[in-house]
Parts: structure tokens; sequence; C-alpha cells
């Protein structure tokens, strides 16, 4: 919009992220709306379950302004086992029926699998969300041979579906920026596009609240890495036990983090509450300057 | 003697970059600029610019209004002291092309009418005959009780008043209105409308009233005047 120098901190300069056929711009805060088919989720568990209920909410989150629909097939949280067969029949359907519906989406699939990954791509995805830090290191080929994003994360030494027990650091962020740039280097080996790969915290994974709480407040190390950032802070246990608020009540704690981290430079939100969301995001960018306010007459009659 | 004169309200969201993404008031834009078209309409030699300020004074005819001192950010060099009435007149003539001389005329707030008068009279006659007057000036702020100066109950009839004497050119009836009771209601435009009455004056000049109205709770008029024709409206 003008030649301000925009909010963060000095560092690498962002590029346009390419996903799908979709460019978002550095400036664009870009949300990527969370719909799970499974029974057993931690946020309202089995409310995409249905094949209807989910694609409903897909056309509900676009019209509230979400930029990319990820679909997830296995929860976080340990559990009943998820073999690959099932993982692929929970969501490879449902990518096929998301791009028919909606040509133009960006699909996202939340999976730490090669197998499945190979599958979504094939039925349209185009960006493999990898929650559990290149686990399957053969994920970052798979996005390579489709051309399809890949997030980078960092979960500690944790294996997929586990809870952190007694996790220290000596420097989380350093563990992390360590880690994410590390995976994003050889994802670029593997041949993922450089404008398709994504860094990510990951809020809680591998982290106790005290080291969420800190790469929060230093996010801006990250996005100084030139590498666009996504967080996925939505009504995380971090949120919940920094408020003392249960599940049902920490939409405010989680736009709380989305703003300061939109502020730090983050530039991918993933979330649950997608209306909310936007209008935080919306907020954080008119402060900045990359927005115009809707309209503008208080004071000037 | 002027031949033609336009008068227009001068809100800060008549600059378009002011008001977000929604254009908000796209019909007073709209009645503005079609005003100030018709001003320009044979090329005059001179247009004279004059608005309510806080003192009268005859501001450099080159001088902008610079829009970051109401939205930081998103000024572009103008002159921050220049008061807002002149400003957005310069910037109505920039929109509409006028290429020609300007003179941006401020007048006191606290003008008594026969001052006011008297500065019209001059400017005219200053003019010799070629020059158009841009008149800027707003009714009450008091309309509503969501007015920027609340609800005012006098302040309907006083903007309706005065809205009938543009539409009837009765150049006296905005001659007589009464300074105390305009800066009580908040009807800024009431020096402006005195100086246009003594650039016209004297007899009643054809009129066309283009836009009435108070979106906001504050008084709002476009109107053209012209001498040597008969009333148009």
């Amino acid at each position: 919009m003008d030649d301000r120098v925009p909010a963060g901190p000095p560092g690498v300069a962002q590029g346009p992220l390419r996903l799908g056929r979709s460019e978002f711009a550095p400036g664009r805060l870009v949300i990527m709306a969370i719909v799970n088919r499974t029974p057993d989720s931690f946020y309202r568990p089995g409310i995409t379950w249905d094949d209807a209920a989910a694609l409903d909410r897909v056309h509900a989150v676009v019209a509230e302004g979400a930029d990319i629909i990820d679909i997830g097939g296995v929860p976080a949280k340990p559990g009943a086992d998820v073999p690959v067969a099932e993982e692929i029949r929970r969501t490879v359907p449902f990518v096929r029926a998301v791009r028919e519906a909606l040509p133009g989406a960006v699909i996202s699939v939340d999976t730490w699998r090669h197998e499945v990954g190979r599958a979504v791509c094939e039925a349209g995805a185009d960006l493999l969300n990898d929650s559990w830090s290149g686990f399957d290191p053969r994920l970052a080929e798979v996005a390579a041979e489709f051309g399809a994003g890949l997030v980078c994360s960092h979960a500690g030494s944790q294996p997929p579906r586990t809870r952190p027990f007694r996790v220290s650091y000596t420097d989380v962020m350093a563990d992390v920026l360590d880690r994410t740039l590390g995976l994003a280097g050889r994802a670029v080996q593997a041949g993922v596009g450089r404008d398709r790969i994504l860094i990510d915290p990951a809020h809680d994974f591998g982290k106790n609240t005290w080291h969420s709480l800190e790469v929060s407040r230093r996010l801006d190390e990250m996005t100084a890495s030139g590498w666009p950032v996504l967080i996925s802070v939505s009504n995380k246990d971090f949120v919940g036990e920094t408020l003392g608020a249960g599940l049902e009540e920490r939409l405010a704690g989680t736009l709380a983090v989305t703003a300061v981290g939109a502020w730090l430079g983050a530039r991918v939100f993933r979330a649950h509450n997608v209306a909310e969301t936007r209008q935080a995001l919306d907020m954080v960018a008119a402060i900045r300057g990359d927005l115009q306010p809707a309209r503008t007459i208080r004071g000037l009659t | 003697m002027i031949s033609r004169a336009v008068l227009c309200p001068c809100p800060p969201l008549l600059a378009r970059e002011l008001t977000g993404r929604d254009p908000a008031v796209p019909g007073l834009r709209e009645a503005c600029a079609a005003a100030v078209s018709w001003l320009i309409q044979h090329a005059p030699r001179q247009v004279i610019v004059v608005g309510p300020a806080p003192s009268t004074a005859d501001w450099d005819p080159g001088s902008r209004l610079d829009l970051s001192i109401f939205a930081p950010g998103r000024g572009d060099g103008g002159k921050p002291d220049l008061p807002l009435s002149l400003g957005l007149g310069a910037l109505l003539l920039d929109q509409a092309g006028f290429p020609g001389s300007r003179v941006l005329q401020a007048v006191g707030g606290g003008e008594p009418p026969d001052q006011c008068i008297r500065l019209g009279e001059a400017l005219a006659g200053s003019a010799g005959g070629q020059a158009v007057l841009l008149a800027m000036g707003d009714g009450s702020a008091r309309r509503t009780v969501s007015a920027p100066g609340h609800l005012d109950e006098r302040a309907i009839r006083f903007d309706d008043d005065v809205q009938r004497a543009v539409h009837d050119g009765d150049l006296a009836a905005l001659a007589a209105v009464d300074p105390g009771l305009a800066h009580e209601l908040m009807a800024t435009g009431r020096p402006a409308w005195q100086v246009l009455a003594g650039a016209l004056g004297p007899g009643a000049p054809g009129t066309a009233v283009l836009y009435a109205g108070a979106p906001f709770g504050v008084a709002y008029l476009v109107a053209r005047f012209e001498r040597a024709r008969s009333h148009e409206s």
C-alpha cells in the first residue's frame, strides 16, 4: 500500500507464497481453516466426521474468509490407531469432493505419512501439513513429485501422536529454528519449490506451555529467516493453561496469540474459528497499514 | 462581478482517501464534482475559493490539503496548516482538472456578516468580471442525537431556512443569517455563505440545488448560482 517498513524484525525479505493456483503476497494474512475428518479430535470432536457436515463447513469457512482448507484424518493426540488405509479412506474422497465443489480452493492435508501424502496429492491436494516434523522423510519427496507445498514443523523429539513428557530445551527457539530451517533446506534439496514451503513452530507439540509462550514471544526470530511462518494455536492447551480456560473458553486467548503472531510477521494462521480470526487479522493488517479500514466516518463528517 | 458561483460542503470525508474501503458518500462527491465542473465550464481566468477558517487570511494559491493530519500515513505532502475548507476546495479544483489561476481566501469563523459581505464584494470587484467563486461551507452539525454536536432541535429549521434561501437565490436571507445562532448550531459555513452573498449581490441569481442532506447529522448543501440567467430550479 505504501512504502512504510512493515512490522516485524529486519531479516531476510519475505517472498510470495504459492499454493495451488493461489499466490499470497508477503503482506497478506492467510487463514487455514481446520476441517477434521475424525471422530475424536480435541476440539468439538466429530463435528465434521459426517461427509455432508464436513462439506458444509468447507463452504461456511470459505464464506467467512478462509484461504486454505486443512483436512485432517488423524487426531494429534494419542488414541485408537488409524492405519494408513483408514487415513486415506477418511481424507482422499473428501479432498476429491472439495476439489470438485471448489476448483480454485487451496487444499491442505494434515498428515505425516508419505503414503497418505501421495494419495491426497493424486486427489488434488496442494499442501502437505506435516505437524510431526518430518517424521517420515519421504513426505517431502512426495510434495516435490506433485509440486505441492510442505509445512516444516518442530515437534521436539516426539514421534507422532504423543504428548510431551518432561520435555526440556536449553533454548527452545534455537531448537525450533534448527529443526524447521533444517527441514526446509532438506525440502528444497528434495525438489519442493522454495515458494511452497512454510515453517511452523508447532505450539504444544513437544512443548509445555512455557515453551509455547516462549516461541510465541520470539516468533520474529522465525519470520526473520524469510520463510513464511504458519502458526497453529487455535484453542490449544497452552492457551487453556495460560488462561485457566476450558476448551470452549479459549477463543479470546487464541485471537490474542494470533494477533501477536501476525504482528511479529507470521503469515498463515490455522484456525477453527474462522470469522473471528479473520476479524482479528484484519484489525492487525489495518494497524500495520496493509489493509484500509472498511469505512471511516468518525470525526470526519 | 462574479458570473458563476458554487457552494460545496467541506467535511474531511469528501476526500476519498479518508473513508476506507467504502466510498461512504459517493453521491455527495458526484454532486460536488458536477458543480465544480459546471463552475469552470467556460475556462474562467480565475477561481476564488472561499472557506471558513480560524481567521481571515489570503493563502498561497499553490497550497494543498495535507490528508495526513486526518489520517497519518495517507498524506501526500500538502500544507498541514491550510484550512480544511480551502484545502478541499483546492482538491475539488484539482479533481476537475482546473489549470488556471486560483485565490484561496479564508474567512474567519467570527467575522461579522457585514465584514463577510464586504469581503465578497471586494473579491468580486478585484476580479474584474473574470472570476468565478467556489464557496465551501456546511450547515449545522447538530441535526441528530448521533451528530458530532448531538441534537439541537433548532438545527433543522435553521438549515431549512438556509437551503430555501439558496434555492430561491435569496442573498439577503443568507446575508441575514445570525452568526450567534449559527455558532451555537455548529453551522461553520455561515461566513462563507455571507461572502458568497456579497460576491453575487445584489439581486437574485439563478440557482440549482444539486445535493441537500445530512447523512451523518451534519447538513451538506451543493448548489450553483449564476448571474444573468433565469431561475433554474
